[in-house]
């Protein structure tokens, strides 16, 4: 039998395969194969630790794998596969490199077993990702691509101070269970929350993601978060603070989400608002809560794939990306298949019984029950609402039906839209069958979890209360209906913080900075040719200084006074002496001594070195 | 939305609120646990306070023009 390879590393290799294959057929034949093998080799996989190499005295573990690994493992190769079909058609071979860099680097990260493979990792997934932003190719998206790569490499220095302090602490590298309390366990939490997108460090998220091509965001929505989410199960579980951020953070998403009307970002918000569950489950740090987040991570992965699967359909063939300009437009009528396939994912994150959704948030639902925690409990609750609210009501309908705003006339174009193509729908397809199966037969997820799982999530009450909760909020939407369309506008979050401020800080350079830049260069450069004007004659040099040092004490002495006769003189004198020094040049014949000087010198400095080496000798 | 489909919703509704009545929680964690029907009042106010919360705090505060950062 042939060896098995770390999973990242096939990746890897596809990406730098990819660039010399010829002809459209064996590209798209690699780009769907690579998958493939990587999912081959997982079912290889056995628990241990395989790869380990040393490294200046450290061990370096490229594939520590056990349960939790590999659930993320497989979910993270099943939404490779499903990207690659939604991005079969796109010819330009540079975005399936980084998107296969992206996903490669991201397995690496799940199944390291030390601190640095998982940095060298963690850097790679921030840089290859930044490119599925930049390919999009128009300026905001450049712009938004700089804000996301900065954002990233500082959460990297942050995880790297944070590394180095922890690994002086304790004198290892294995990356297990991290005590929290040190700075550098601080460190440590800090980069990865960074990458979670846990508010106030989540703006990079709802800023670049909706900013990607539509094939490559597909990919972000899976790997930066769900990655920052193993790396935080694996390393604090049971932190108290996570607890309340991931609880916030469900919350902080959805009131952004009300607020949004780029379809995409809205879905972004999303994202914050589920990856809280996981957080808060990580911080719960309960058999239960570990499962749940798990769990939900790998349901999150699959819809989420496939609702911006749906968002970036729409954004593909129409090239609008807001509800104001999309509402009112029919575009159900043209595009039923993409509909149905969206509103699966929709009902999959808002946790509708015999969707996948429902089997993993209720989990992390139940942790708090068991855990007694009744406001964390509620928060939970409350963001269900809003993610119901708004992925499975209010941005279907805004985007597909809808009534148009006064601003756009129905009249004035007819949109143009058809479903987009084929490989973008078996893409949806398969994301929405996988959805809907783990959903009602949750055993294949939770065998895969890992701890043992004792959760029935099909127990009529659960059922019973996720229907009331629900119906309701759509009874609520109903309400509101007229106001809750979107809105022309966007919303300033935690980006302002560095993008406002940005423009200050330009602003101090180009102005004040470079004023006193320039002074000093002024200044400098003044010095520098009255030095270069004394250097002219070095030997006269001393005594230049020392005419000069006479006149201005001279000058100091009878500033307010007129001087007497003979030391006017003397002064005129000083004066005349000085300029006629100046003006003498270096005539190297004039100034020589007889060779005799060096020799002596010579001997004298033999002499005493001599000297030296014989008193040390004693 | 037609009226058939109206009325569909609002018997679902009704539907769900009785049937709250003769399912119990297994395992009670939190005193509201008890009430039956909280599910449904607590998802029609949740989501009011949702939609209005957050569009004040929109208007007042966070939503700005399209070309604000520009």
């Amino acid at each position: 039998m042939i060896d098995i390879v770390p999973p990242a590393f096939i990746f890897i290799f596809g990406a730098f395969l990819l660039p010399f294959l010829r002809g459209r057929l064996l590209r798209q034949t690699v780009q769907l194969i690579v998958p493939l093998i990587a999912f081959v080799d997982l079912l290889y996989m056995h628990h241990g630790t395989y790869w380990v190499y040393n490294f200046l005295g450290y061990d370096l573990i490229l594939g520590r794998v056990d349960k939790l690994s590999m659930v993320f493992g497989y979910v993270f190769v099943i939404v490779a596969f499903l990207g690659m079909v939604y991005a079969l058609h796109i010819k330009e071979y540079g975005q399936h490199v980084a998107a296969f860099l992206y996903i490669g680097s991201t397995l690496g990260v799940t199944f390291a077993g030390d601190f640095f493979t998982l940095f060298v990792f963690w850097e790679i997934m921030a840089v290859s990702s930044v490119f599925l932003i930049w390919y999009r190719r128009e300026k905001p998206a450049l712009d938004a691509g700089f804000r996301y790569i900065l954002v990233h490499i500082f959460g990297g220095c942050v995880l790297l101070a944070g590394i180095i302090i922890y690994i002086t602490n304790t004198g290892d590298n294995y990356f297990n269970a991290i005590e929290y309390g040190g700075l550098g366990s601080k460190l440590i939490l800090l980069g990865f929350i960074i990458n979670a997108a846990v508010p106030p460090f989540h703006a990079w998220l709802s800023d670049a993601y909706p900013e990607g091509t539509v094939t490559g965001s597909v990919f972000m929505t899976a790997f930066t978060t769900k990655s920052a989410v193993y790396v935080l199960l694996r390393g604090f579980a049971g932190v108290e603070i996570l607890v309340w951020l991931g609880a916030i953070m469900a919350i902080y998403g959805v009131v952004y989400a009300v607020l949004e009307n780029d379809i995409r970002r809205l879905l972004a918000y999303h994202i914050i608002s589920q990856v809280g569950y996981m957080v808060c489950g990580v911080g719960l740090g309960s058999e239960i809560a570990i499962n749940g987040a798990s769990a939900h991570a790998f349901s999150h992965i699959l819809y989420k794939a496939l609702l911006f699967m749906g968002a970036g359909a729409v954004i593909y063939v129409t090239g609008k990306r807001k509800m104001t300009e999309l509402q009112g437009r029919n575009l159900y009528k043209k595009m039923p298949i993409t509909l149905s396939l969206y509103m699966i994912g929709a009902f999959s994150i808002s946790a509708v019984p015999l969707f996948n959704g429902f089997i993993s948030k209720t989990m992390v639902v139940a942790a708090t029950g068991e855990l007694h925690r009744p406001i964390i409990h509620l928060l939970l609750h409350l963001a269900s609402i809003g993610t119901f609210l708004h992925t499975g009501l209010k941005l279907p309908y805004g985007t597909w039906f809808g009534k148009a705003k006064g601003e756009i006339d129905i009249n004035e174009e007819e949109l143009e839209a058809k479903e987009p193509p084929m490989n973008m729908l078996v893409a949806m397809a398969m994301a929405a069958l996988l959805c809907i199966v783990t959903g009602v037969y949750p055993k294949v997820l939770y065998d895969l979890l890992p701890y043992p799982v004792y959760f029935h999530p099909y127990t009529p009450q659960h059922v019973l209360s996720m229907i009331q909760l629900l119906l309701l909020t759509a009874a609520a939407f109903w309400l509101y209906i007229d106001k809750l369309g979107g809105e022309p506008t966007i919303s300033v979050d935690t980006d302002w913080f560095y993008r406002k401020p940005g423009v200050l800080i330009l602003w101090v350079c180009s102005h004040p900075l470079q004023d006193i830049r320039l002074r000093l260069q002024q200044a400098f450069t003044a010095g520098v040719t009255k030095i270069a004007a004394l250097s002219k004659n070095p030997v006269l040099l001393p005594e230049i200084i020392v005419r000069n040092i006479q006149l201005k004490v001279y000058t100091i002495l009878y500033h307010n006074s007129e001087p007497p006769e003979d030391k006017l003189k003397k002064i005129n004198e000083l004066k005349y002496k000085l300029n006629v020094l100046k003006e003498i040049s270096y005539k190297e014949n004039i100034y020589r001594r007889p060779i005799g000087a060096g020799v002596l010198l010579a001997i004298v400095f033999l002499f005493l070195y001599g000297l030296i080496y014989f008193i040390k000798m004693d | 939305m037609s009226r058939r489909l109206k009325y569909l919703f609002f018997i679902c509704i009704g539907l769900s609120i009785v049937a709250s009545f003769f399912i119990t929680h297994e395992k009670v964690h939190f005193w509201w646990e008890k009430i039956p029907a909280f599910d449904a009042l607590f998802g029609f106010i949740g989501c009011i306070v949702i939609v209005v919360g957050s569009k004040a705090l929109g208007h007042k505060w966070l939503q700005k023009d399209e070309d604000y950062y520009d």
